[in-house]
């Protein structure tokens, strides 16, 4: 990945939108799938994810359901209903930025 | 590639050397590893060994081989930096407490204004203040011991349950009520400067006291059985 420091901001927005999109994920399959999205340019690292996870779930943004899979616990995470309503705030929020900063960017000449 | 049971065994002693005590937490760490190195192994085709050493410097610990010899290298290397779990059950302990606590008071005016609750008070009121009528100080004892009782049942709870034994998120419930606690003892060292010389002293203040203390020890209480039925159901499945 380029610039992590860019990224660093929308990290809470990524995992909402991510589990807005599927019922529930896992830490490791949320992990993989922005890798996949984003063709490797965007790699999130164990020690930047969990911290988000934990803290949306103190937030009452997400929720919390443990299953067994393969002789282990799996815990998956998933929106709850304020989470769902947070998640179309941020991605407007994350709209308004990059729309900001393309202004910024390439301005418009008059 | 699947990992074997031995390889998840594997896994989860690597996670206890590297004081991962918490089954709690260390459910979550060990998934994401197990599902990272089977993965690696798969698309990258490398060992289990290379896999795990790829996923614990992901997590920011360290792989120090200075000082070790070359045979002892893997397993030697794999213990002697745990910083990024260090730094996980750190970021766990914060958000887990914060959210028990936002759980409480979130709960806490529902719980006394339930019909169960009022019940529960009134009962406990007429109990005391019929001892009252008869021995002040006797009244004050069973306040007192009405009050804290729940903390018994924790106490036993967590040297008992094998659930609640190294589980984060029931130390943390347990500690829930600390802060109630801490004015107990602050009122019992106040009581006793205050009416050392008096006699009888006056036993209505600490009645007083202890049922009003008894309402957050109470829901305290409601808070750490919730939990413990929770750290319960994920132990039977863990161990099933």
């Amino acid at each position: 990945m380029s610039n992590s420091k860019l990224y660093k901001g929308s990290l809470t927005t990524i995992i909402l939108k991510l589990l807005n999109e599927h019922d529930k994920m896992y830490g490791y399959e949320i992990t993989q799938k922005v890798k996949a999205l984003t063709k490797g340019e965007l790699k999130i690292t164990e020690g930047a994810l969990y911290p988000a996870l934990h803290k949306l779930e103190a937030e009452g943004l997400l929720d919390v359901e443990v299953a067994k899979v393969d002789n282990r616990l799996r815990k998956y995470y998933k929106l709850t209903e304020t989470g769902t309503k947070e998640t179309v705030s941020k991605l407007e929020e994350l709209a308004e930025y990059i729309k900001t900063m393309q202004a910024l960017v390439n301005p418009k000449l008059a | 590639m699947k990992l074997t049971k031995e390889e998840i065994k594997y896994i989860d002693n690597y996670l206890i050397k590297n004081k991962v005590k918490f089954w709690d937490v260390r459910l979550e760490l060990l998934d994401h590893i197990v599902s990272a190195v089977e993965d690696k192994i798969e698309t990258e085709g490398i060992s289990f060994n290379e896999a795990l050493l790829d996923v614990h410097r992901s997590f920011g610990s360290q792989f120090v081989e200075f000082g070790v010899s070359k045979t002892k290298v893997f397993d030697k290397g794999l213990y002697q930096s745990n910083i990024g779990f260090k730094k996980f059950i750190r970021n766990k302990q914060k958000e887990l407490g914060r959210k028990q606590r936002k759980l409480y008071w979130k709960t806490f005016v529902p719980f006394i204004k339930s019909a169960k609750f009022f019940l529960e008070f009134i009962l406990v009121l007429l109990l005391v203040f019929l001892i009252f009528q008869y021995n002040q100080k006797a009244a004050f004892v069973v306040a007192m011991i009405i009050s804290v009782a729940p903390e018994a049942f924790k106490i036993f709870n967590g040297v008992f349950s094998k659930s609640s034994k190294k589980s984060l998120r029931v130390q943390l419930a347990f500690t829930l009520s600390s802060l109630f606690l801490s004015f107990n003892y602050f009122f019992i060292a106040g009581f006793n400067e205050v009416f050392e010389d008096q006699t009888p002293k006056p036993y209505i203040y600490g009645i007083v006291f202890y049922l009003f203390i008894f309402i957050f020890l109470r829901h305290s209480f409601n808070i750490y059985n919730k939990i413990i039925r929770e750290n319960q159901a994920d132990y039977k499945s863990m161990i099933s």
